[in-house]
């Protein structure tokens, strides 16, 4: 493996988060706070990036360079990026730094903060813009920025960008990350100036847009969304997530008039079938506590949106729902979002082909001579895609199920343990009971809390860029 | 521009990889997913699956504002069905590949009613190039220039060549006399741009341009004149082989051709009656003995395999057969036979992108003066490019000594009129001038771009 020119891409993204760390610097400005944090992370991430592009290196760059390369860069940019609350000194351990800034990078948004709103509001910005910076991806934006990195460019965000097959909208990949971020700008604009509007304070309605824009859930208050208790605000974070949620490349297909391609999604068909059938159902399951069907309704869709886009913002707590409403929010949260968008989870698309592959088994052992394939759009799924897909599924149980190993090592219940690791596997943030959305991560101890890090970056990259730093001939010669 | 690609084999890859080099759009339509793939995977284009000849998938792949289309599946039909498709929805220009021999002479009806812009035809293209190196026996390649006023050579310095061992400038009177231009010289992977101080040595393949007749004189001083070549064995009989034969038959070649296959044998006797057809194996050197084959002047290798074809022509050489010629589609076996010995080797692909990349260079070529040809030399490391001087051309009129022209790049000759001008510092460039620019690395598009961005500037 290649792996000084892999170190020199790694260069050049701690070069970018170094200067996006002006931008809370800025807020921290505005508010007369000490730009101490800001101003020595930027230093030290910059100079660490610095000496690392200066690395002399070959110009070999393949598929495993690009994945390898991938891993280690989100892992080192979430090391680098608690520095700034390492800094601030607002926060008990480096491991707790680490966790909210990889919970941040991977827009999870699970959070080891108790009390959020006697946070500095410099650190508190910079929580949610690494949501808004890792929702689209940091390589995605390094590719827009830098066009020509001196590697070949379509590898790295072919490993960072979610779903099973990566498809570009443009020839060019520095183009297509280009309109990417185009519209990931202008739906987060619009969604801050919406939120302004609708009552917010400016802070907040930028917090929250970044929050939601990278499907995260980092709120500044400590009841998140359910601080404003405004049903206008509440109904315009369902829609944005929702938004947020669906393939990108729908709404580069709407820029560009094919209407009839946008209904022709399978995944996004199957996205909105799931959202409706789970909020109606939770919409009746939870009458009883809210009385009337519209106030079940505000509630139900929200969390519904807000756990499927795996975002986690709450405006009730639902771990007081009954169960078979908290069942079906776990069950969302092993879906997740479609494919291309900035959601977490296992993704629409991939749920789609695990269901049709299970019924095509099915007809196999009914009609042993029948000949069926899976179709995705009305197109063949490759079987080689097939077997990625299964095999990505499979490795997602398993690591949860390590996950839920690891926690109960603080002796937690069945359902923390389990929630806790299916929450940071699919980048969702809240949990069952205790770490439901009124709870917090701060009660574990540190190696739960390191392990529960490194799955979030996992499923955040869906798995393998960061299991193949773990595979030993990554780091062998030849 | 934006550029679709059908087909992505052979020359559709290599196309593509030299187009995304110079940073065009490039959608690349294919049936075959894992090809697709290859594409995808390691260059920087957009896969789409699915027939060419669909309208569906052309309007997928952007051909409603696609700048030009290369139609280049293995089937000659459905190239031309994706053209006519691909014209219909709006695309600029279409390029089909055509190679089967039998539709050259339908050719300029198909073109004119199923709206092809252009025909390529790999094959034939070879058989051009390889009739060229026959012509004139002492080059390891030919290329021409300004309908054939000028040409450019390349040929491998040998150890006693006196040019070995001493500069440039110190050459005798009977060479600087020949007015010619020593452009490039590769030398192991490197290629360079001589100046004068430049020492050649052995083992250099050396690129001098110059008119024909100049070069002619040069060759006969360095004792490598070879007299006309008018036997000429082939082996293999395939489609380049049908383009080829006819082409040197015209010029009074004596012919033997080799194949395996014995009903090729028979149906090239029937077209071919003149030359001497023989059904064996080229690879069988008893064959070759027995038969007398190796009394010839050349020696052309055109079978299927790449590696049957080096190893026949390194016999042939080894047998003292003053021209060889090998076919080699693989690009990384050309480098391996350049330094095994075999300077002649020939890859079809190669020749075809070259051609289409020539033509999509032009068209990006809005303003400013016209690039009439493009020939790609020393492995296309270096470029040589013909342009003729319009008015938006800047700095007319200026001395070259004055002039700051980017690194590595020669202006090599002007031809004026009926001159022929190897340009000194007092030389200078005129509107409706033929230039001719050798240029290490590729990416010049416009005469324009010759100039460095600090250099004098000013239009004139």
């Amino acid at each position: 493996m290649n792996i000084k020119l892999v170190l020199k891409v790694l260069g050049r993204v701690l070069q970018i988060e170094a200067c996006t760390l002006a931008v809370p610097a800025i807020v921290a400005l505005c508010y007369r706070e000490s730009l101490a944090p800001f101003l020595l992370s930027a230093i030290i991430i910059g100079a660490v990036g610095t000496l690392l592009t200066l690395l002399p290196s070959e110009r070999r760059f393949y598929i495993r360079e690009g994945f390898a390369a991938v891993g280690l860069i989100w892992l080192t940019m979430c090391l680098m990026g608690a520095l700034p609350f390492w800094f601030s000194g607002e926060f008990p351990s480096y491991v707790d730094c680490f966790f909210e800034c990889a919970s941040g990078f991977t827009t999870t948004g699970s959070t080891i903060l108790t009390d959020i709103e006697s946070m500095s509001r410099g650190i508190l910005f910079w929580r949610s813009f690494t949501h808004w910076l890792g929702g689209m991806g940091v390589l995605v934006l390094a590719t827009a920025v830098l066009p020509s990195m001196g590697v070949r460019s379509q590898y790295l965000t072919q490993a960072e960008s979610p779903g099973p097959v990566f498809s570009k909208l443009v020839p060019k990949q520095s183009q297509t990350s280009k309109i990417l971020y185009g519209i990931y700008f202008f739906l987060t604009a619009t969604e801050t100036v919406l939120l302004k509007l609708a009552g917010m304070p400016l802070y907040d309605a930028f917090i929250h847009a970044f929050s939601s824009a990278g499907t995260g859930g980092f709120s500044n208050r400590n009841a998140s969304v359910g601080a404003y208790g405004s049903p206008v605000i509440d109904v315009i974070i369902t829609i944005f997530i929702l938004m947020f949620s669906v393939n990108f490349a729908v709404y580069f297909l709407l820029l560009t008039k094919k209407f009839r391609d946008v209904l022709a999604s399978d995944e996004l068909r199957f996205f909105l079938v799931v959202v409706v059938v789970s909020t109606v159902v939770i919409t009746f399951n939870i009458l009883p506590i809210y009385g009337t069907i519209p106030q079940a309704l505000r509630y139900a869709a929200f969390q519904v949106a807000s756990i499927i886009s795996t975002t986690g913002f709450g405006t009730a707590d639902y771990a007081l729902w009954p169960q078979v409403s908290q069942v079906i929010l776990i069950l969302i949260m092993f879906c997740g979002a479609c494919a291309g968008s900035t959601g977490g989870g296992m993704k629409c698309s991939r749920v789609l082909v695990l269901l049709r592959t299970i019924r095509r088994e099915i007809h196999r052992i009914l009609h042993p001579r029948s000949v069926e394939v899976v179709t995705l759009d009305g197109k063949l799924v490759d079987p080689a895609t097939v077997h990625s897909i299964l095999t990505f599924v499979g490795c997602y149980l398993l690591l949860v199920l390590g996950g839920t190993l690891v926690v109960s090592l603080d002796g937690e219940s069945f359902a923390v343990s389990f929630s806790a690791a299916l929450t940071c596997m699919s980048n969702v943030g809240p949990g069952l009971e205790k770490i439901g959305p009124a709870g917090n991560f701060a009660a574990f101890s540190a190696f739960p809390k390191a392990v529960l890090s490194v799955l979030m970056i996992t499923g955040r990259l869906e798995i393998f860029p960061v299991l193949i730093l773990f595979s030993r001939s990554t780091w062998q010669k030849g | 521009m934006n550029i679709i690609i059908v087909g992505s084999g052979k020359v559709g890859y290599t196309l593509a990889e030299q187009l995304v080099r110079e940073s065009h759009d490039i959608t690349v339509v294919d049936v075959r997913e894992d090809s697709l793939h290859r594409a995808a995977d390691n260059l920087d284009v957009m896969g789409v699956r699915g027939n060419g000849v669909s309208s569906e998938v052309l309007q997928e792949a952007g051909a409603k504002s696609a700048d030009l289309l290369v139609a280049a599946t293995n089937m000659d039909e459905v190239n031309m069905v994706c053209c006519l498709i691909a014209k219909n929805l709006g695309t600029k220009y279409a390029i089909a590949r055509i190679r089967n021999p039998e539709y050259t002479s339908s050719l300029a009806e198909l073109r004119r009613n199923l709206k092809i812009d252009m025909v390529i035809n790999p094959e034939s293209a070879t058989a051009l190039e390889i009739s060229r190196l026959l012509r004139f026996p002492a080059a390891a390649n030919i290329e021409t220039f300004c309908r054939g006023r000028v040409e450019l050579m390349g040929f491998v310095l040998q150890a006693n060549d006196f040019l070995v061992g001493s500069p440039l400038y110190s050459l005798s009177k009977d060479v600087k006399r020949l007015s010619l231009l020593f452009c490039a010289v590769e030398r192991g992977d490197e290629v360079i741009i001589p100046n004068g101080s430049f020492v050649p040595q052995a083992e250099d393949k050396l690129y001098v341009m110059g008119q024909p007749d100049s070069l002619d004189q040069f060759f006969r001083l360095l004792g490598r004149y070879v007299s006309r070549i008018r036997r000429v064995l082939l082996v293999g009989g395939g489609k380049i082989s049908s383009y080829l034969i006819p082409m040197l038959q015209k010029r009074n070649i004596r012919l033997k051709i080799l194949d395996q296959n014995e009903e090729t044998c028979r149906e090239l006797s029937e077209r071919f009656p003149k030359a001497t057809v023989i059904c064996g194996d080229g690879t069988d050197q008893e064959i070759l003995e027995a038969e007398d084959l190796l009394s010839t002047d050349a020696f052309v290798a055109l079978t299927d395999q790449d590696e049957e074809n080096l190893i026949m022509c390194l016999y042939a050489r080894q047998q003292q057969i003053p021209k060889v010629i090998a076919k080699c589609s693989r690009e990384n076996y050309a480098g391996i036979a350049r330094t095994i010995g075999l300077d002649s080797v020939i890859s079809p692909k190669f020749l075809t992108a070259s051609y289409i990349l020539r033509l999509a260079r032009g068209m990006q070529n809005s303003q400013g003066s016209v690039m009439n040809s493009l020939h790609r030399i020393a492995g296309g490391a270096a470029e040589a490019m013909e342009f003729t001087v319009s008015e938006n051309t800047r700095n007319l009129g200026i001395p070259l000594k004055n002039l700051k022209l980017k690194p590595g790049i020669l202006l090599a000759v002007i031809v004026r009129g009926t001159e022929i001008i190897i340009p000194e510092g007092n030389s200078f460039l005129k509107a409706k001038d033929d230039i001719i620019i050798v240029s290490r690395g590729s990416g010049i598009r416009d005469l324009n771009d010759i100039y460095r961005e600090d250099g004098t500037g000013g239009a004139a």
